[in-house]
């Protein structure tokens, strides 16, 4: 029996205001007899405890409840504003900058390694692999581990652009993991909303910029947050290309045009949907376009290693926990180029990159390729993996 | 007849009649009747106390080191008592001792409970005796069988545990005492066993009592029999709330659904609530100390926060669980009509 249910208005009985629902959320009371009553979250969490309980075993408790409070934050700061005390206003909050920190310790620890093994013959100590080759200039400063402090949001200066951009801080590591040198082309392949295109913004090494995106409305989000951070004088110098075009194309009409590629693939994205209800994609509606995921973000991969030139480097990346849409998805595009294409594509070893931010963020042990950035309550970041490939040919 | 050896025997309830009548009439006739303590007996001349000379001091003034020390305390004891008694400025202090003293705690355990509870020396006497009458009338000295004389071990624990209970008023308890049995469906022996183990029930705001109990029966899927084992109201609420919450995040606990039923088996009440932060992190929770600080304090903001919102608002319903996303519509539907549903059918 349906229920005769008014579907546009719910009355909200604790408060007595009353709340209009849009189209999307409403039941249909031809058929429904009552409301939905399993959200997309928690079909997405039963999806995750199913899987992930198997893949990563006794470290899924302490990912799980990570993911389920508050995300950590952290302050990429925008190099291009004229704010002068920007970093001393938030280090006097109690934040640093992971990255300077992380890197001057890795240093140290190196040129004391070094000064050991230039005694020895060691074959597993290769200085030159260890040593960390990524842009200096991005800065992002985080609150101590087990802090959880919040960041007031950004103040525009006397131009008008933001001092920082927030974001989960393990979303730089593919940025940096990249190593964009001066003078170099970079495609971003999957843009939106701009995080991580303004990272790479940040290196001051980028002659050109291509940013893409498949959806229209998100590539205006981009562009508004290009806006708010870039001084007009740099947007105008045509250093930056952004177009709302299908990624997979550019892989023909762009092919090796590109020193640098960062396929940012739309993923589960695995924290928003254990937390929030709206467009989840683990909805019941949706269930076709999640499981032609893995082929998407595939079919992306490849786009991105023809656009590269021969000696380039691509950096994969997601914010899932999955294995079918990471270590899978990283090693079928590397077994398709090879086979359909004739690239031969190499995967370059993360291990010393991981060690290095070890101290700011849980790595997942022993991944057959790349590295994962695992939340944990004490360093709520991630669910970050990113896999860096060079193009041979 | 008697000897000055302390007999823990309480005495009957006749007893207590007779020795209560004596005392509004001669406040001062401690040294007759049935006090092992004194050994008064030989001295003929307080035998017979004369009732003017007696009636015309005022009770409060009777404490002195001398009927203190009559009382079985030691010198320094004594004098602690004198102290206290002297800075308190109670007028009835001779016969809050005696009350106390023929529920059968000995000296010692009286001291301690003055030490944690000044307050308990402004009481007056009969207030002490009536308040200490309806305890027991309430179960809290009922032995198991009629065979077995009765064994004095709950009531004399729970006002040496927690002596603030003398200090509550006959309604207070039986308001805390209806709550449990009308709303919260206790049996009178589990609501006789909850004031027993907590005793700070009865100092706690009802509607938290009463919220706390909603959050476990429907938010835990917990009953009563397993509530009362795992002494759930000697917890805060939000320790409760933390320690579930954290499990229950981690995916170690369900809530069960309309049938009862859990995909995964629900550690019991006790083995969280009854051991210590370690051990529970250890063998329940299986994570590290430094996970589960962080998490109290997320928790922590997340309630304050939304303590904050709710003040904005002119709503005086409790505040409601918003910690989950994953609740069920038909949780809080259950939830806010649970005075409805769950009253007992009155024909």
């Amino acid at each position: 029996m349906a229920a005769s249910v008014l579907t546009r208005f719910c009355i909200n009985k604790s408060k007595g205001s009353i709340r209009f629902i849009q189209r999307r959320y409403r039941v249909k009371t031809k058929w429904a007899a009552t409301r939905p009553t399993f959200p997309a979250t928690e079909l997405a969490l039963h999806n995750f405890d199913t899987s992930y309980s198997i893949q990563l075993r006794d470290l899924w408790p302490s990912i799980r409840v990570a993911m389920l409070s508050e995300q950590k934050y952290g302050a990429l700061i925008n190099s291009f504003s004229s704010a002068p005390n920007v970093i001393t206003e938030l280090e006097a909050q109690g934040c640093k900058d992971f990255i300077s920190i992380d890197c001057t310790r890795n240093e140290v620890h190196q040129s004391s390694l070094d000064s050991m093994t230039s005694h020895r013959d060691s074959a597993e100590l290769d200085p030159a692999a260890l040593q960390p080759s990524m842009s200096p200039d991005i800065k992002c400063l985080v609150f101590p581990k087990g802090d959880i402090s919040r960041f007031n949001p950004a103040r525009p200066d006397s131009s008008g652009i933001l001092g920082y951009y927030l974001l989960d801080a393990a979303s730089v590591l593919p940025v940096l993991a990249l190593d964009v040198q001066p003078g170099h082309t970079v495609l971003d392949l999957c843009a939106a909303p701009g995080g991580k295109t303004l990272a790479l913004l940040q290196t001051h090494s980028v002659n050109h910029l291509w940013a893409n995106d498949l959806s229209g409305s998100r590539t205006m989000r981009l562009r508004r947050t290009l806006q708010s951070y870039l001084p007009k004088e740099f947007l105008e110098e045509n250093k930056i290309h952004i177009t709302s075009t299908d990624g997979r194309q550019l892989g023909m009409t762009e092919e090796k045009s590109f020193e640098r590629v960062l396929v940012d693939v739309p993923c589960t994205t695995d924290r928003h949907s254990a937390m929030v209800e709206e467009n989840n994609i683990f909805k019941r509606s949706r269930t076709k376009e999640r499981q032609k995921l893995p082929l998407l973000q595939t079919q992306l991969l490849l786009a991105g290693i023809q656009a590269t030139r021969g000696g380039g480097n691509i950096v994969y990346s997601t914010c899932s926990l999955s294995q079918l849409q990471n270590e899978c998805v990283v090693q079928q595009a590397i077994s398709l180029a090879q086979q359909e294409l004739g690239i031969t594509v190499q995967v370059q070893d993360l291990r010393w990159f991981a060690q290095c931010f070890s101290d700011t963020f849980h790595f997942a042990p022993q991944l057959s390729v790349g590295e994962l950035v695992l939340p944990h309550l004490c360093a709520n970041f991630g669910p970050i993996y990113m896999c860096k490939l060079q193009r041979m040919n | 007849m008697y000897s000055t050896e302390q007999h823990l025997l309480p005495p009957s309830i006749s007893q207590i009649v007779r020795w209560m009548w004596r005392w509004s009439v001669c406040p001062v006739a401690v040294s007759r009747g049935y006090m092992p303590f004194c050994s008064t007996q030989q001295k003929p001349h307080q035998a017979n106390p004369s009732p003017i000379s007696q009636v015309t001091h005022r009770p409060g003034n009777q404490l002195t080191l001398c009927s203190l020390l009559k009382m079985g305390f030691s010198e320094t004891q004594a004098k602690e008592m004198h102290e206290g008694a002297t800075k308190s400025r109670g007028k009835h202090v001779h016969s809050v001792l005696t009350a106390l003293l023929l529920l059968g705690l000995n000296p010692s355990s009286i001291l301690k409970i003055m030490q944690k509870c000044p307050e308990v020396y402004s009481l007056k006497g009969a207030d002490l005796q009536q308040r200490i009458d309806h305890l027991r009338k309430m179960g809290l000295v009922e032995g198991v069988s009629l065979s077995v004389p009765l064994f004095p071990g709950s009531l004399q624990r729970m006002i040496s545990r927690y002596p603030k209970v003398m200090l509550l008023p006959v309604k207070r308890v039986n308001m805390v005492s209806r709550l449990l049995r009308e709303k919260c469906l206790f049996t009178i022996h589990q609501a006789t066993d909850i004031l027993r183990d907590s005793p700070e029930v009865l100092e706690q705001d009802l509607s938290k009592l009463e919220y706390k109990f909603q959050y476990a029966y429907f938010r835990m899927g917990v009953r009563q029999p397993e509530m009362v084992k795992a002494k759930l109201f000697r917890l805060s609420l939000s320790e409760l709330r933390c320690r579930h919450c954290f499990l229950e995040q981690r995916g170690l606990y369900q809530t069960p659904d309309k049938k009862g039923q859990t995909l995964i088996l629900n550690p019991p009440l006790k083995d969280i609530l009854c051991v210590s932060e370690e051990t529970y992190l250890v063998q329940v929770a299986m994570a590290d100390a430094d996970e589960f600080h962080v998490f109290r304090k997320l928790m922590a903001r997340e309630q304050e926060e939304e303590g904050r919102e709710d003040e904005y608002s002119s709503d005086e319903e409790l505040e409601e669980d918003k910690d989950d996303d994953e609740d069920d519509d038909g949780l809080h539907r259950r939830k806010r009509h649970w005075n409805t549903g769950y009253k007992k059918d009155r024909k």
